[in-house]
């Protein structure tokens, strides 16, 4: 078979051996975390991994065009995926981080309306933009019909293009992508920031007052660091660009999500090994 | 309440420095060519289309900021560990970052023009002189503007992070607000200037930019004055609405009611913007009208 006559698989056919991999590499990953620091550090371990895993997810739901959405040639915001989704995800994790001190889960749903405004804004920017400033209404590529509003897509769509803007769909995803983003990032932090402040002043011999500013500022290096790693694991599953949560590719994300647990299983790892001593 | 008063202050001056910020960023990108409608101005040369537009996707928008943005913050951090007085730190520190967004943005557009000779694109030395200096001023412009928000976030408002952090983190949020915002004003309304109005770029016509100006051939200057009277107040607008928000519900609503406070307004503001989004869409739907007759159902 040639390339050409090759079908394209559309990515959402799931690899069953490499999941089953996957599984076993976390479960082998929990297990030295749980040998090495069974209470503080187990746990830490379990909430950067489930941090990890919301942002995975939460990168699916933005809608992303890339370069096609700059010429208005499909729809999605202008920018990659990795990169607004940081964005997203950094400014909820810059309230989070704010908030942390009111409790945790005050600090986390604070993290996640952080990220998810971010995302309002811009996405309501985008469709200004088009609509006032090149004069292009919104319209899907993917649907016959918003699943949310129920407008018909096809008709708007500019000839020679897959659609252009955001129809309500994409806002809501962006949104919804934005809240989970900013809660996952803020649930890392928080998480790493708790064994930090626990493990630091004997490591270092200091008062928990003089290591607070080393563990908020390694704590939130690490949550910006795994926020980049689910985020880019998640732009290869998507193969760059989706128009949101109506988008067939957004079914891939089972395998996004197994993928993220071990990345983040592994770089939690490493962050909480720095200051266990062994 | 005197805090609260000072809170409102600082939020402010924030808001207003994050709209400069993200509006010169934008223009900044559209003078350089960098983000996402570079990639016509890499593929034109390739499609037959020779011209004298810069060239630098050095990265993506929100990595490059968040780069220029953590190293001015560092720098400063550091001045200001030195006992340098504030401003002089910051100004110190985003000049310095500068130069590096210079050395980027010259070995990009030799690097990526280069690359492009077997299609028959010289290098404009004169391109590389004129542009490369305006663009890192309007990097300066923006750079300075986003350390000030973080000095001002970390020093007057007391956010946990250091200053090198909160420059990634509003470097990377600023970088990733004007690529959104103000890419597809430049790619689809500059760069496609010869394609019909009101239409998004049909994918026959992509790599064919309009390179020629009202006298001599185009070049980025023309792009960034052109997209300086939309593309980058919109940039400027949506930056300056996030920090400005983002501060705003924090400052105010959780002196009111702690913690509770600015997550219900954050909600609040989420669906105000939610509600802002659907009438534009639903305005462009009535106003514009559909391409092509709407197809009907068969009648089951």
């Amino acid at each position: 078979m040639t390339a050409v006559a090759a079908k394209p698989a559309a990515g959402s056919a799931m690899n069953p051996t490499a999941m089953v991999v996957g599984v076993v590499l976390l479960i082998i990953l929990l297990v030295i975390a749980a040998v090495v620091s069974p209470g503080l550090g187990l746990m830490a371990l379990i909430g950067v991994i489930i941090g990890g895993v919301l942002i995975g997810f939460g990168v699916h739901f933005v809608p992303v065009g890339g370069a096609p959405a700059a010429m208005g040639q499909a729809p999605g915001i202008a920018t990659g995926v990795a990169m607004l989704a940081a964005g997203a995800g950094l400014a909820g994790l810059f309230g989070g981080a704010w908030a942390a001190s009111q409790g945790f889960a005050i600090a986390i749903i604070t993290g996640g309306i952080g990220g998810g405004m971010m995302m309002a804004i811009t996405c309501m920017m985008v469709n200004f933009v088009y609509v006032f400033g090149m004069g292009i209404p919104a319209a899907s590529g993917k649907v016959a019909k918003d699943p949310i509003t129920g407008d018909t897509q096809p008709e708007y769509k500019s000839q020679g293009t897959e659609g252009h803007g955001l129809p309500f769909v994409s806002f809501v995803g962006g949104v919804t992508g934005g809240i989970l983003g900013g809660a996952g990032g803020t649930l890392i932090y928080l998480e790493l920031l708790n064994l930090y402040q626990a493990t630091l002043p004997t490591l270092m011999n200091a008062s928990a007052a003089q290591v607070l500013p080393i563990a908020v500022s390694v704590a939130g290096t690490f949550a910006i660091g795994m926020f980049l790693v689910n985020a880019v694991l998640t732009a290869y599953n998507i193969t760059g660009t989706i128009e949101g949560p109506h988008d067939p590719k957004f079914k891939r994300w089972p395998r996004a999500i197994v993928a993220s647990a071990v990345a983040s299983a592994l770089c939690g790892l490493v962050a909480i090994l720095i200051v266990i001593t062994i | 309440m005197e805090q609260i008063v000072f809170g409102i202050g600082i939020t402010a001056l924030a808001g207003a420095l994050a709209t400069v910020a993200g509006s010169a960023e934008d223009t900044e990108s559209n003078i350089g060519s960098q983000g996402d409608p570079n990639s016509q101005v890499q593929l034109a040369p390739q499609m037959g289309f020779v011209h004298r537009i810069f060239n630098k996707a050095v990265a993506g928008e929100p990595p490059a900021y968040g780069l220029w943005c953590a190293l001015g913050a560092g720098l400063a951090w550091a001045f200001l560990a030195m006992q340098i007085n504030a401003v002089l730190a910051i100004v110190l520190g985003s000049l310095l970052a500068v130069f590096v967004q210079g050395i980027y943005a010259t070995t990009a557009y030799l690097g990526r023009t280069a690359s492009l000779s077997k299609f028959g694109q010289p290098v404009y030395v004169d391109i590389l002189k004129s542009m490369t200096t305006v663009a890192m001023a309007h990097a300066f412009v923006a750079i300075f503007c986003t350390v000030t928000i973080c000095y001002l976030i970390n020093v007057a408002l007391g956010h946990p992070f250091p200053l090198p952090l909160l420059g990634f983190i509003w470097g990377i949020t600023l970088g990733a607000a004007g690529s959104a915002t103000g890419n597809p004003y430049y790619g689809k309304e500059r760069q496609y200037q010869n394609q019909k109005f009101g239409a998004g770029v049909p994918i026959s016509a992509s790599g064919n930019i309009v390179r020629y100006a009202e006298a001599g051939e185009r070049n980025s200057l023309d792009n960034g004055f052109f997209t300086a009277k939309f593309g980058g107040p919109a940039s400027g607008l949506c930056f300056g609405l996030i920090v400005f928000l983002e501060l705003w519900r924090t400052i105010v609503f959780d002196k009111i009611s702690p913690g509770i406070g600015a997550i219900v307004v954050g909600i609040l503001i989420i669906l105000i913007f939610t509600v802002i989004d659907r009438y534009i869409e639903v305005w462009a739907r009535k106003n514009y009208g559909p391409y092509t007759a709407p197809v009907k159902e068969a009648a089951p």
